[in-house]
């Protein structure tokens, strides 16, 4: 699915990862940890960049159009699948398929309410579970996410995370917190310092090998 | 040449009229004096076309020479009256038109220099040399006699161009205009058609205290009715004879005071054509 | 921002150093004498018209009020469907030309040349003004396009293509845009009214005959009217009743003309062309040089001169105008009931076209530049003046500020000089274009050249004088944009 060999990233200029070598293969759920400036947003772009057309992508800062509805922000997921007329009309008066396809996805990430709302007028989490929702209408096979949930409470984190888990084959995600990618994700990169630290399926990662990743 | 048939017939003009269809006959006439006494002039003058012509008849007003001209030559105007160079202009500009009517005044027509008392300049007789290094207005750039004539005299008496003559030239736009700029001061001399300056003297709407006549041009010939070529196609044969016959026919009192002319007379292309070279000869006109 | 890149107060200050030297420098060589015996009489005449406006005398008061603004409708329906198209393309360099070629030529200047194509009908009055409008309005729908933010765009799949900008650029696009869209239309009833001058039935039409034949008392009554329209535009000017006015504008002047092919044929293949080229089997290249040389002497060069050297003047007293005046405007000087009506002279200035005020001027004080130089002054010097104003009513100031003079010296004007600029700028180009239409009033700019030529029927020279006064635009705005590039100025398009 993915290869990385000896590859080096640069980001604004400045090298953040050196000679990375990584390989993610179909149907596993990755999760990269790492305190912030280790590289993950870089790595997670460049991944998305080698099958930018296959990828359902959803980025660490929603990036929603403000003043379009939650539903419209949603819609815009499947824009590829439709011609521009269709789009376009959609826009102007939501149709009947898309709009009972995305009344049944917000109900699952609890926005059922909000479908129609103006996207700046709701909350942060809100927001987020709206970016969540975009990249789920992409209807991809590999998902690969940004700290998808930062913004969203515990509980509903782990319900977006295992929808997220259910629909598509392959995931690939950033997580801050290190309990949810144990719990969520079968593999977990550990990334310090431009380089991986470990490599791992999420049973044999250590305590301690975790407490290493965030020691200055 | 045969112009192509016109795509719409509503015309515009200074109010949008809904009713003028293509059979109405529409003229217009070059701007020379101010609007109102335009509009009493050629009102007069649609009224009884229409009812001698037995056709509807609409009088265009203009903004500018050339825009009488241009109506002339879009079609949007089968008839006109105009001054001697913009009828050479507009009858160039469409073939197979021609003059077929002039005032009686307009055979012999002259131009007046009128001067400021401050100038401190006086009638003569002879072209008045000391009109150089003053300030000096035309008419309208395309007028005959506010500004192909003067020109002439002052470019063949000085063998230099206006500009070089005066401290400042100016164009008023109009007859009217030139007689109160001048009168007001704000240009030392100016050019003015003697008819419209004697018509203002005899309305008092001049100050003789303020602005004379210093000099008048030799004659040439003027203002004209001119009509274009294909009218016979459009409103039946004989109808451009039926117009110049009831032009040349008016005899209303009121109409020859609005002009003023005296009664109105045959004319041609041909009586034209020393304007056509004179206009060449400085210039206004490319020669062929 | 960068330290090194940011500009010195240095580089202000030299730029202001060079408008003022330019400036003063013109000054030299400018005619402003005042020509007129007694402008105060004539003055006291225009101000009695003004407290006794006749509303009774022109029936056609009502009508051509009607079609300025069918024409500014139509024109800016036209216009803003062509500039949204041209923004898709904005970022191919020959679109971006042609825009900027289309929008050089003055909407006076288009008229011209469409009289002379569609003679005094309905069709010329709307590509007048929709032709240079959709090139300005493709340059800022392209530029605030450019501006969105590109993350919306980029989280989606590439394949998107146009839906993408539906969905993502257009909406986040839309308030600014339709933001100017409703500033360009006020411009575009101004250019209506303008186009009046050169015999098009809109308000400037019966103005230029009131005026011009001293029957003030019904320019008066004109003058509110126009005043009336653009004044009350927000209360009228609604985004749901626009199709409708759109209808009946179409209706009660529909976009129709009076022409024959046999003369748009001859006026592109015959009357343009240089006269010495005309009916001429072999080209002869010494006789259009020498119509080439003629012109430069005796008509461009003089021309482009007094262009150049009136508008520097015009600028230098914008510039002072703007800085006398923007405390009329600005919370931090008077209190509101002063500052509303001290606005209100801004607006009214500003609201009045600047070919109008130049006209009355040169009624007033006679034929030389002062009029235009006034007029100019005037109009964008309120422009730039309300801007101003609103723009220092926004600092937060220290509780202990100083008041009066001091104030204004201290602790405004060097917080807004930076915006000053920027907008004078904007406005440089915009006199750029307006000096040269002056000359159709008889100033000695670019304009009264190309008045002459069409006068004259030489379509050959008005052509080419009318490209001239085009490259002098283009030219000012290359420069004005490199000018505000280097000194990292960016206003609101608001003021262009």
């Amino acid at each position: 699915m993915f290869e990385l060999h000896k590859i080096s990233l640069k980001y604004r200029k400045q090298t953040v990862l050196k000679d990375v070598s990584l390989t993610i293969r179909q149907g596993e759920s990755v999760a990269l940890v790492g305190p912030s400036g280790a590289g993950k947003s870089t790595l997670l772009k460049h991944l998305r960049s080698l099958q930018a057309a296959k990828v359902a992508w959803c980025p660490q800062h929603a990036g929603l159009v403000p003043m379009l509805s939650a539903y419209h922000n949603m819609y815009m997921g499947g824009l590829s699948r439709h011609s521009a007329l269709y789009n376009l009309a959609n826009l102007l008066r939501p149709l009947a398929i898309p709009k009972a396809e995305l009344q049944t996805l917000a109900q699952s990430l609890a926005l059922d309410a909000e479908l129609y709302s103006r996207v700046d007028e709701l909350s942060g989490g809100q927001q987020q579970r709206v970016a969540i929702g975009r990249a789920l209408y992409q209807q991809q096979a590999i998902f690969i996410g940004d700290e998808p949930v930062s913004a969203v409470d515990a509980i509903q984190a782990d319900k977006m995370l295992s929808l997220i888990s259910q629909r598509h084959q392959t995931i690939v995600l950033a997580l801050h917190d290190t309990e949810q990618a144990l719990r969520v994700c079968q593999r977990i990169i550990g990334l310090k310092d431009g380089a991986i630290a470990f490599d791992l399926p999420s049973a044999q990662v250590t305590a301690e090998q975790l407490a290493a990743l965030y020691q200055a | 040449m045969r112009l192509l048939t016109v795509l719409t017939a509503l015309l515009v003009s200074s109010s949008i009229s809904l009713s003028a269809l293509a059979e109405t006959f529409s003229f217009t006439a070059i701007p020379d004096q101010d609007e109102s006494r335009l509009q009493e002039r050629f009102g007069k003058v649609a009224a009884y076309l229409e009812k001698e012509l037995g056709v509807k008849v609409k009088y265009v007003p203009v903004k500018s020479y050339a825009a009488a001209v241009t109506a002339f030559r879009n079609n949007q105007v089968q008839l006109a009256w105009f001054g001697g160079l913009s009828g050479v202009q507009a009858r160039e500009l469409v073939s197979g038109s021609e003059a077929i009517a002039q005032g009686y005044e307009d055979q012999f027509f002259v131009t007046y220099l009128i001067a400021n008392k401050r100038s401190g300049l006086s009638k003569s007789n002879d072209f008045p040399a000391d009109i150089a290094n003053k300030t000096f207005t035309f008419g309208a750039k395309g007028s005959t006699s506010g500004r192909l004539m003067p020109e002439f005299y002052i470019r063949e008496h000085f063998k230099k161009s206006p500009e070089q003559v005066f401290t400042r030239v100016g164009f008023s736009d109009d007859h009217s205009r030139t007689i109160a700029l001048v009168q007001s001061g704000a240009y030392e001399l100016g050019a003015v058609n003697y008819k419209v300056w004697e018509d203002e003297l005899a309305a008092g709407i001049i100050d003789p205290s303020q602005v004379s006549v210093i000099w008048q041009t030799p004659s040439y010939p003027d203002y004209q009715w001119s009509i274009r070529g294909d009218v016979d196609a459009r409103w039946g044969a004989g109808f451009k004879a039926k117009v110049k016959q009831t032009l040349l026919n008016i005899s209303d009192a009121e109409i020859l005071a609005a002009f003023p002319r005296q009664s109105f007379v045959e004319a041609t292309n041909d009586d034209y054509q020393p304007i056509k070279d004179t206009a060449i000869a400085i210039g206004l006109m490319d020669a062929e | 921002m960068n330290v090194k890149t940011r500009p010195h107060n240095n580089t202000r200050l030299k730029l202001s150093l060079w408008l003022a030297l330019t400036g003063f420098i013109a000054l030299l060589f400018a005619d402003i004498d005042i020509h007129r015996a007694s402008p105060s009489q004539e003055l006291l005449r225009m101000g009695q018209g003004l407290m006794a406006p006749n509303f009774w005398s022109y029936r056609e008061i009502a009508s051509s009020a009607f079609n300025t603004l069918a024409f500014a409708l139509q024109g800016m329906a036209l216009a803003s469907a062509a500039g949204f198209v041209l923004a898709l393309l904005y970022r191919h360099p020959l679109v971006r030309g042609f825009c900027a070629f289309i929008r050089a030529i003055h909407e006076l200047f288009w008229a011209l040349i469409f009289i002379q194509l569609f003679g005094l009908s309905p069709l010329t009055g709307l590509l007048a003004i929709a032709i240079p409008y959709a090139g300005t309005l493709a340059k800022i729908y392209g530029e605030l396009f450019e501006e969105t933010e590109a993350a919306p765009r980029n989280n989606l799949l590439q394949s998107a293509g146009l839906s993408a900008f539906f969905y993502t650029t257009l909406p986040l696009a839309w308030r600014p845009l339709l933001q100017y869209t409703s500033y360009r239309f006020e411009c575009a009833i101004r250019s209506s009214i303008v186009l009046g001058f050169v015999g098009l039935p809109t308000l400037g039409y019966h103005l230029e005959t009131a005026l011009g034949n001293g029957q003030y008392n019904d320019a008066a009554a004109l003058l509110y009217v126009l005043l009336a329209i653009v004044l009350s535009l927000r209360w009228w000017l609604k985004k749901a009743l626009l199709p409708g006015y759109l209808i009946a504008a179409l209706i009660y002047l529909p976009p129709t003309a009076h022409f024959s092919w046999a003369n748009i044929a001859r006026f592109l293949s015959e009357d343009i062309i240089p006269a010495p080229l005309r009916n001429k089997t072999n080209t002869d290249y010494v006789a259009v040089f020498d119509w080439l040389a003629m012109l430069w002497q005796q008509q461009i060069l003089p021309g482009v001169t007094s262009t150049l050297i009136l508008s520097q003047i015009a600028l230098l007293l914008t510039a002072i105008l703007s800085l006398a005046w923007f405390p009329l405007n600005s919370r931090q000087f008077f209190s509101p009931l002063k500052r509303s009506l001290g606005d209100g002279f801004l607006i009214i200035a500003r609201t009045l076209p600047e070919y109008l005020l130049a006209f009355i001027g040169l009624l007033l004080l006679g034929p030389s530049m002062l009029p235009a130089i006034l007029a100019l002054g005037i109009h964008n010097g309120a422009i730039i003046a309300h801007l101003l104003g609103r723009y220092s009513g926004e600092l937060v100031l220290r509780e202990d500020a100083c008041t009066g003079i001091n104030r204004y010296s201290y602790e405004i004007l060097p917080r807004v000089y930076r915006q000053f600029l920027a907008f004078l700028l904007y406005r440089w180009e915009v006199i750029m274009r307006e000096t040269a239409i002056l000359g159709m009033l008889g100033i000695g700019t670019l304009g009264f050249y190309i008045d002459s030529a069409f006068e004259e029927f030489r379509f050959d020279r008005a052509m080419l004088l009318i490209l001239c006064a085009a490259i002098l635009n283009i030219i000012a705005d290359i420069l004005a944009r490199t000018l505000r590039q280097r000194l990292h100025l960016r206003p609101s398009p608001e003021t262009l």
